[in-house]
């Protein structure tokens, strides 16, 4: 059994011709954007590509900058900055908000409508 | 369809009539790629109905791809794995919508120079790039191809109308 590095296998996978996502799924999602009516197939297979390596970056990346030394584990509060911090992913906040708790967020509520009270 | 592939029966075309009305046009239908306008996919006829597993990506696979990436002795949270689903789904609707934009604008300025088809543009339906001299009869040409390559279906029309509060145009 060959031992391979992160790095060798994430090479691999990227430099491979095989996709392991499900291109007829990622061509109904691509279908649901309006004014979409045929998909070439080179640009099916481009796009499963890309999101394949759009998986991994996002995984790495949110890995490296998150509490990847003391916990080992990659949660979703990684995610959330990641998309905060990173500019390549800033079409993510709107999906990735930060979780905040339930009495902060009504505290800020009535601040907001004291604000509105008094102007 | 008659025999040289052209209709302007507004049923085989897909479009409501209301577009139809009092325009002159004609459909030139180029050769069909590998996906064809009839797929006899499930959901095609209806995007309303998707089921939640239709417009995510399988979790496993996701999860996959995640774990080979980050070092081997790393582990993932369940809910990161569930919303690295969504964003990968936003990731594909984005990539799909923005090549679609540049198509569009290209086409758009490649038919203004087309002699003797004055008043034919394309309206991508947002109401945000309306110009003066863009007519309200849409023109969907509705193809992403990686090389920017025509094959599709286009209605023109040579006349113009104001509809008032026209929507896209959907393929199914």
């Amino acid at each position: 059994m060959s031992e391979k590095t992160m790095e060798e296998k994430v090479e691999q996978a990227t430099n491979s011709k095989n996709v392991s996502l499900p291109m007829s799924r990622v061509r109904l999602i691509m279908k649901s954007s309006p004014d979409v009516s045929c998909i070439n197939q080179d640009a099916l297979f481009l796009t499963t590509k890309a999101t394949e390596l759009f998986v991994q970056h996002l995984a790495l990346s949110s890995y490296k900058n998150g509490s990847g030394k003391e916990t080992n584990t990659l949660s979703y509060s990684d995610l959330a900055n990641a998309a905060e911090e990173t500019e390549t992913f800033q079409f993510l906040t709107d999906i990735l908000p930060k979780k905040i708790l339930a009495r902060d967020y009504l505290k800020s509520l009535e601040e907001m409508k004291k604000d509105d009270d008094s102007l | 369809m008659d025999g040289d592939g052209s209709t302007t029966d507004a049923s085989q075309l897909g479009i409501t009539g209301e577009y139809m009305a009092g325009s002159h046009f004609v459909l030139a239908q180029a050769p069909e790629g590998d996906e064809g306008l009839n797929d006899h996919e499930d959901g095609n006829g209806s995007k309303d109905n998707l089921r939640e597993q239709d417009i995510y990506l399988p979790i496993a696979n996701v999860a996959r791809i995640m774990k080979n990436a980050i070092p081997q002795t790393g582990k993932i949270a369940k809910d990161a794995k569930e919303c690295v689903q969504e964003c990968v789904s936003e990731f594909i609707s984005f990539i799909t919508s923005e090549p679609l934009k540049l198509y569009l604008q290209k086409f758009r300025e490649a038919m203004k120079g087309e002699k003797g088809i004055s008043g034919v543009t394309v309206t991508e339906g947002m109401g945000e790039e309306l110009t003066e001299e863009t007519f309200t009869n849409p023109l969907p040409a509705g193809i992403i191809t990686a090389d920017g390559q025509q094959q599709n279906v286009m209605v023109y029309t040579t006349s113009y109308q104001q509809i008032p509060g026209v929507q896209q145009l959907q393929f199914s």
